[in-house]
């Protein structure tokens, strides 16, 4: 299972400070900038054609018919999700901290969203991809917001707890509805 | 004619292990010879080291060590075999900010979680048709972020067509992935 991360390393991942990042560049001992470019050793290798459709129909269906089970792989970020947000209400944090809690939130979103739709839940990785874009720009948690993050977070929940795969059908297209304009709603008041 | 990825030697890095299988047991379904899979950044610049892979698929968010720090090491450490290799970073992190954070990073290409398994094709018929020239500015090392060069002739009218919502790298990938499938007439 993937290693929980701390809001310090997050920020350090997510949002670094652009200022501090001086990373020792290659020497090619010339003025700059200068423009390379290199041999292309991988269409050496490989030659022309491309893969034929069946190849990748036949790579698709791995994907398709891959039987892991997303509900224990969820269940980590789900509760890294709940405890920040349980953590955040306890804490009750000033607002240059709000940030590291937001991160807290958007790791795991952004795993749900990614691995949802890789193994059969699709409107999972909906719901987190429109959790991912409302926590992205967001630097403080008004009462508001939160009531938008918790809307997110239990309307994943309940996806993986009823097992809904694939998009839901029409309650799922019923649920995504609710949320933008829950979305809206929020935008307005803010 | 049909490429042949049996000589390849690909290295991928994703810390779930379900996900590794399902993106190794897909690179073999393509045909590609050797895959090699660590599940950090800090361990898969150390196995880097030793097989100078092909090609890279690297998941962004891994501890120790992270996408973007494994291709910080590949593209600048004096260890690093090739600086040159492509790396296509994988993550569910679609928002322009982070596409931008790693191609200022070095990163090659840019996959979005979940996709499907011509999606990862696209990126790997980029890698080998389109590869980019790198640049080696006073602050920058890697490929160029500036895909096709100068992109100041671009249109800059009014969008009518349906597909002009669509980003230019997306509409030249579906050209080039469309021209490679209808080429191949063998199996």
């Amino acid at each position: 299972m993937a290693e929980k991360y701390t809001a310090d390393e997050l920020k350090q991942i997510l949002d670094p400070d652009k200022k501090e990042v001086k990373r020792k560049l290659p020497d090619f001992g010339d003025k700059l900038p200068k423009e390379i470019t290199p041999p292309n050793f991988l269409k050496q290798k490989v030659g022309s054609g491309g893969l034929n459709v069946k190849i990748l129909e036949k790579a698709q269906k791995l994907i398709d018919n891959n039987s892991v089970d997303f509900k224990p792989m969820a269940e980590p970020f789900l509760s890294q999700i709940g405890h920040t947000i349980s953590q955040f209400e306890k804490d009750n944090p000033p607002t240059d901290k709000h940030r590291d809690y937001i991160l807290l939130i958007l790791s795991p979103a952004m795993q749900l969203k990614g691995h949802g739709g890789m193994f059969g839940y699709t409107l999972v990785t909906n719901i987190a991809n429109m959790f991912i874009q409302f926590l992205e720009p967001i630097k403080t948690l008004d009462k508001n917001a939160l009531e938008m993050i918790n809307g997110f977070y239990a309307a994943i929940h309940a996806v993986i707890i009823s097992e809904i795969k694939g998009d839901g059908g029409k309650d799922g297209a019923e649920l995504l509805e609710e949320l933008k304009a829950a979305w809206t709603r929020y935008k307005k008041k803010s | 004619m049909a490429y042949n990825l049996s000589d390849l030697r690909v290295l991928v890095i994703e810390d779930n292990q379900p996900m590794l299988d399902i993106i190794r047991s897909i690179l073999f379904a393509f045909g590609v010879g050797e895959v090699y899979g660590v599940r950090n950044g800090e361990t898969g610049f150390k196995l880097y080291c030793e097989i100078d892979p092909d090609l890279v698929i690297c998941d962004w968010m891994m501890k120790p060590g992270d996408g973007i720090y494994f291709t910080e090491q590949v593209r600048s450490s004096p260890m690093s075999p090739n600086p040159f290799v492509p790396i296509i970073l994988i993550t569910g992190f679609s928002v322009k900010k982070r596409v931008m954070q790693a191609r200022d990073a070095g990163v090659t290409e840019f996959l979005v979680k979940p996709f499907t398994a011509k999606d990862l094709y696209a990126r790997i018929v980029q890698a080998i048709e389109r590869p980019r020239k790198y640049i080696r500015s006073q602050n920058f090392f890697g490929p160029d972020r500036r895909r096709g060069g100068n992109r100041d002739d671009e249109y800059s009218g009014p969008k009518r067509r349906k597909n002009d919502t669509m980003d230019k790298f997306e509409k030249e990938e579906i050209e080039l992935i469309s021209k490679h499938i209808n080429k191949t007439d063998f199996l």
